[in-house]
């Protein structure tokens, strides 16, 4: 299983990139890690005339925090985030989810800009991303624009990029301190893509639910927020049968796809559990609980 | 027209130059342009593990990276485990505990492996169990390599520095 | 008829058999070594890619290579149609098989999602696969018959036309009176199941590099698959060489677990392709190649089973009545009935046995070996009935077993379908396994937990592992079989050195994994009283081989064991006369001992193996007249126990005489919203006879565990109704990882055999054998409250979740 001839590009600026893009038209595909290119390559699903290295911008690998956000540069490795202190401390809630993505020698060369561009539905990443309100920067011929997670994911495998853009950052803000956050997920076996998965974020002042986020991933064509939810739950006392409440309501209106790792109703129902699960350790974390 | 671009890389603590196409895989560049068959190809989608090897450091699937992308670095193959014909520690736990049947996952399983107790020189047998699931085995059902993992954490721990078993590689 | 004689145990102490020594052949896999099939480059070597037809049936109405031909690199394209020209029909040992006839490359039509339809020969695989793109097919879709059901009815699209159905082979065999014990029974239990199919996929493919000199005209192939070395005139004749023109040399399998059993259709195309080219051409299947077009996925079955009880659990007959869906071809027949037929009632006094078997044909890819050969599953329905008795009768699924197993004076056990169970000790398994498993905290523990609202389980099940097969399971199943083959050799060629180095041949590809080097250096190093890592063990290729059937059902340590002891007595005889000569006594007056022949009773007159064989390769005029220079000898060892079935197939006479026998007990815990499992404790105990290497057998029982738990809840070729494969790579076909499988906590119970040497028996394919079984008895037993039972495997979470709902809506509860 060899992939088809292509032309690799090693850009060494953005500006290079967005231009060998853009030349690249149609043909061109950005690579990152190559943990999902490549094997579709390899299979001759994918067959792009041009690949654009990304990680040879040596100006796109950082991760960095400044004013509330955690910056995080189209060229930083999955495990590096996983290892930083500072992506820790400030969105536990990605870290964790990291843990979830494949095995470590995928995430060795895994970016996680890589993993919301190619916005796989059971992928770990863009759930975390909407959930906590990330912001994406694309650079293309228009220019540099900024594009919210919730503008982001279009449908399966597909994105608001237009062809010849780059992204190159994706920021995450930091919620505030005391956040209880979880992130988990039912898979076929540890690594696997995620049956369904649930990201929930809550923030307690007092008893009450002040602020919170939950979205799930392996339930739709896209990464879900469950708005509807979160609604139930916002200025509520997060009890058991609240949590319930708001995991029905997060769930009802799915309408997975069926595959042969989930029926659509099983999806739906196992994302409900997991919701639940995910709420009540967000919780137990906001106040004081387990970490 | 064949898209090709020159590469410079060091493996296991030697370096090359090649010509190489953009689309060769990693594993093919090591097998057949370097003759070293110890990376194994078992699925060419990322899944399997056999083709294991480690970039600067880090254990990598060789089957889903271009060899255009190892441009620069620096790759340890089992080849370059035993140090001037003594075995590693971990083949020699390895062997001990009849940790491999067919073989054919062992060199992935003893990078993989030498990354673990690089990072972790004291792991317990979950976080052993845990970091090996990158890598599928088909024979052992993984217990003995568990345990030969555990046994060659002992080993390294007990040897002394200065016997070096850092293989060339990770010196270069 | 020829029947074995039991063989005497040795008196004297083993040195080696019995050692979990350091494996001899280990090093050169550790340093990355190997030397496995697609490590072999060879000049001018060509790089083949073959192109799979994405239907599941159609008529292939042209193949147009125009465009491939031309591609920079391409050396040659050939087509179905062409290889219909180059080869004749693959070998098949299937019924009918000038009605059903098996290419290497479809002509007419495609049978199966897969199925290859020209294979392009390039000089790298990359451009190999890029000429693949461009080769134009032009299908006509036919309907495809996936549902072995569906495929029975007369209206059904026909697989293969000149059968004129799809039903390749239908029998009802009975043996005992199963009449009168249905009649006599207190009670019948009944019941449906489902076993889909999965396959061995080791982490390995079957590939081959095949080379031709058309000035010898031969024809050398280096294949991973080398076994039933006597059959091999087949694959010349397909090859269109002559036998004694054909090599097939061995290369260490990475795994196999059944698939690289006779695994021929890949050292077909890369042979055919080398004759073509006169060049040497290397094919090694992908990923996807091995999931679709392997010929080995497992048995795909559906059973209607009916089990007759006495009130006091007594077991007196079985039904079984058995659909069995081959795919597109049949190529071993019903062979996997013929693993089931052999240990059809179990551990059990079961009395009679009544066997309907249905093997049907489907636009699938066939059936060909997987672990256990179709015994495994004959093993999970069995144990499926025997908790469905104790169930309903209010047993205890322990006292039930007690009550019917055979017992250890009973041996040798001659069971209804007349094979026999040599020896066994079954209650003895039982018991260590429970002692293991601390089966009496489990209980209490369970009873604790399950008033926590949690779902905890216990299984425990008895099965048995069959090993050694013969060669007659192939054609029983015809009054009238074409041939009636009764030859299952294994061979091995021992010759020593003149400085008394011993070098052991094997004829087949006996590596898969399973230690072979590391037992036969045990064996030999028993006899000889040598190291075994001094032992240099080397495989021969077929041309200049002797018959070798390879590993496969558990067979290849206990046949390399009466091989490798009757070229050893071999050679000993012809030392022992050297020596007599040499030392001047009557060579009956010399002892073996030490190594060496000594003359009894004045041990220091003495000569090594060493000085023996340097008089014997260099001294002639000195030896005995009819003494040859040289110390070589050879053993072809045939299967050791084998008897003829009954003309009228009521008794099938001794096939699979060596049965081991295993106890599995696994804990676990069922999560009831996602039916995932997690597991408390595993526990497997099992009995194989003398252990050569226990930590070895150790090794491939945990193994076949986890290869059993990918069975029994993980693994499975799944096609959609249009016959599509879903399962086209490693993230939908599911092998588990270390996070899957437990930790196994495995005991020994060694039974000898009274027919082997050393009383060995087969355990290789044992723990695959158990678990599904087992895993399935801990599911029913974790929702016993629900009154959930395990009736299809695999076992998935969404099938556990969707039976806990079924069983809630039946009891009215959600």
């Amino acid at each position: 299983m060899k992939p088809p001839p292509f032309v690799y590009h090693a850009p060494s600026t953005i500006a290079e990139a967005t231009a060998l893009l853009h030349e690249a038209g149609e043909e061109g595909r950005v690579l990152a890690g190559g943990q999902s290119l490549i094997p579709l390559m390899n299979f001759r699903l994918a067959r792009p005339g041009h690949l654009v290295d990304v990680t040879t911008v040596r100006a796109l690998d950082y991760i960095r925090a400044d004013d509330g956000q955690l910056r995080i540069g189209a060229a930083a490795r999955q495990s590096a985030v996983e290892r930083d202190q500072t992506a820790a401390a400030r969105t536990p809630l990605l870290v964790e989810a990291l843990h979830l993505v494949g095995h470590e020698p995928i995430r060795h060369r895994g970016t996680v800009v890589g993993s919301l561009a190619h916005a796989d539905p059971s992928a770990e990443i863009p759930a975390v991303a909407l959930a906590m309100g990330a912001e994406l920067t694309a650079v293309g011929p228009r220019g540099e624009r900024r594009i919210p997670a919730s503008d982001f994911f279009t449908g399966p495998f597909s994105t608001a990029l237009e062809t010849g853009e780059l992204l190159t950052e994706v920021s995450f803000p930091t919620w505030p301190p005391g956040t209880g956050h979880a992130f988990l997920e039912f898979a076929r076996r540890h690594g696997d893509f995620a049956v369904a998965g649930a990201a929930a974020l809550v923030h307690l002042e007092g008893e009450v639910v002040d602020r919170v986020a939950i979205a799930l991933c392996g339930v739709a064509g896209t990464p879900v927020r469950a708005t509807e939810a979160e609604s139930r739950l916002l200025g509520e006392r997060p009890t058991p049968a609240a949590i319930e409440a708001a995991a029905e309501a997060a769930t009802s209106d799915l309408a997975p796809a069926s595959d042969i790792h989930g029926s659509s109703a099983y999806r739906r129902q196992v994302a409900r559990t997991y919701v639940r699960r995910a709420l009540t350790l967000a919780v137990e974390r906001a106040r004081g609980g387990s970490r | 027209m064949m898209d090709r671009h020159r590469i410079a890389l060091t493996v296991n603590g030697r370096p090359y130059e090649a010509e190489v196409e953009s689309r060769r895989l990693l594993v093919d560049f090591l097998r057949e342009d370097l003759g070293l068959k110890g990376a194994h190809i078992g699925c060419e989608h990322g899944v399997c593990g056999t083709c294991t090897v480690l970039m600067d450091g880090e254990s990598i699937r060789s089957c889903i990276t271009l060899a255009v992308q190892a441009n620069g670095s620096s790759i340890l193959t089992v080849e370059g485990l035993a140090t001037d014909g003594r075995l590693h520690p971990l083949q020699e736990a390895f062997w001990d505990n009849q940790a491999l049947q067919c073989g054919y996952c062992t060199p992935g399983m003893l990078l993989r492996a030498y990354e673990l107790l690089r990072e972790q020189p004291r792991p317990t047998a979950a976080q052993v169990r845990e970091a090996i699931a990158s890598n599928l085995c088909r024979c052992t059902g993984y217990q003995f390599i568990v345990e030969a993992v555990l046994d060659a954490a002992t080993r390294l721990e007990a040897a002394a520095p200065s016997q070096g078993h850092e293989p060339a590689a990770s010196r270069a | 008829m020829p029947v074995t004689q039991t063989v005497p145990t040795p008196e004297r102490e083993l040195k080696w058999v019995g050692k979990s020594i350091r494996r001899v052949e280990d090093p050169k896999f550790l340093t990355g070594r190997g030397g496995y099939v697609d490590d072999i480059v060879l000049p001018g070597m060509l790089h083949a890619a073959v192109l799979r037809s994405p239907h599941a049936h159609a008529r292939i109405r042209r193949v147009d290579t125009e465009a491939a031909r031309r591609l920079p690199g391409v050396v040659a394209v050939v087509t179905g149609a062409e290889a219909a020209e180059l080869c004749n029909p693959m070998p098949d040992f299937g019924p009918a098989p000038d009605k059903h006839v098996w290419r290497c490359l479809a002509v007419d039509k495609v049978r199966h999602v897969g199925e290859g339809v020209a294979v392009v020969v390039a000089e790298s695989r990359y451009l190999a696969e890029d000429a693949r793109d461009l080769i134009e097919v032009d299908y006509e879709p036919l309907p495809a018959v996936v549902d072995p059901m569906a495929a029975m009815d007369p209206s059904a699209p026909l697989v293969h036309e000149a059968l004129g159905s799809n039903v390749a082979y239908q029998r009802t065999f009975v043996f005992g009176d199963v009449e009168r014990d249905f009649a006599e029974a207190d009670l019948v239990v009944r019941d449906h199941l489902r076993w889909r199919r999965s396959g061995g996929q080791p982490l390995e493919t079957v590939g081959a590099v095949a080379d031709y000199d058309p000035a010898t005209g031969m024809l050398t192939i280096h294949c991973n698959s080398l076994t039933f070395t006597h059959f091999l005139f087949m694959l010349a004749g397909t090859l269109k060489v002559p036998a004694n023109r054909l090599d097939i040399r061995p290369t260490p399998a990475g795994g196999s677990f059944g698939s690289k059993f006779w695994a021929v259709k890949v050292a077909a195309i890369a042979g055919m392709l080398a004759k073509k080219l006169g060049r040497p051409v290397k094919l090694i299947e992908d990923r996807v190649d091995n999931l679709s077009n392997c010929d080995h996925h497992g048995s795909d079955r559906i059973y209607d089973l009916e089990l007759a009880v006495m009130k006091d659990g007594t077991l007196r007959g079985i039904k079984f009545d058995v659909v069995d869906d081959y795919g597109a071809y049949i190529q071993f027949g019903t062979g996997t009935h013929g693993n089931s037929l052999a240990q059809c009632v179990g551990p059990y006094r079961i009395g009679s046995v009544q066997y309907a078997v249905r093997a049907v044909l489907t636009n699938k890819c066939q059936q060909g070996a997987h672990r256990g050969f179709g015994s495994e599953v004959t093993n999970w329905a069995i144990e499926r009935m025997v908790d469905l008795a104790a169930r309903e009768l209010g047993m205890d699924p322990v006292e039930i077993r007690r009550r019917n197993f055979i017992r250890p004076d009973q041996f040798p056990y001659f069971i209804p379908s007349g094979n026999v169970y040599d020896s066994g000790n079954y209650e003895g398994v039982m018991n260590t396994a429970l002692q293991l498993a601390d089966y009496d905290h489990w209980r209490r523990e369970q009873e604790r937990l399950r008033r926590e609202g949690r779902y905890i389980g216990i299984g425990v099940i008895s099965c048995q592992e069959r090993s050694v097969f013969s060669a007659t399971e192939f054609w029983f199943w015809f009054d009238e079989p074409a041939a009636k083959v009764t030859s299952a050799p294994e061979s091995v060629t021992l010759s020593v050195d003149p400085t008394g180095g011993i070098t052991a041949t094997l004829y087949s590809n006996a590596f898969w994994g399973n230690s072979s080097d590391t037992v036969v250096a045990q064996l030999v190093a028993e006899e000889f009283d040598v190291d075994p890592h001094s032992v240099n063990v080397v495989y021969s290729g077929s041309n200049r081989g002797l018959p070798a059937t390879g590993p496969g059902g558990s067979r290849f340590t206990v046949m390399v064991a009466g091989a490798i002891n009757g070229a050893a007595t071999r050679i000993k005889e012809k030392a022992r006369k050297v020596a007599g000569h040499v030392l001047e006594v009557d060579p009956e007056d010399l002892e073996w001992a030490g190594g060496g022949f000594r003359v009894k009773g004045a041990p220091e007159r003495r000569l090594s193996l060493a000085e023996i064989a340097l008089q014997t390769y260099l001294f002639k005029h000195s030896l005995p007249d009819e003494i040859e220079t040289g110390l070589e000898a050879s053993k072809v060892y045939d299967h050791p126990y084998t008897t003829m079935p009954s003309d009228d197939r009521t008794n099938l006479g001794v096939f699979y005489p060596f049965v081991g026998n295993a106890c599995h007990v696994p804990v676990i815990e069922v999560d009831p919203e996602t039916g995932a499992i997690s597991y408390l404790r595993y526990v497997a105990v099992h009995d194989a006879g003398t252990m050569v290497n226990p930590r070895g057998l150790e090794g491939q029982i945990i193994g076949g565990t986890a290869h059993g738990i990918g069975t029994a809840l993980f693994e499975e070729y799944v096609y959609d109704h249009d016959g599509q494969l879903l399962t086209t790579s490693y993230m939908d076909y599911l092998i588990p990882s270390a996070m899957e499988v437990p930790e196994v906590i495995v005991g020994h119970q060694e039974t000898p055999s009274p027919f082997t040497v050393h009383g060995i028996k087969g355990g290789g394919e044992g723990g695959r054998m158990m678990t599904p079984a087992a895993l399935s008895a801990a599911i029913d037993d974790a929702l016993a409250p629900l009154g959930v039972r395990c009736t299809e495997l695999p076992a998935t979470p969404e099938r556990i979740r969707r039976w806990i709902e079924e069983a809630r809506a039946r009891a009215g509860t959600r």
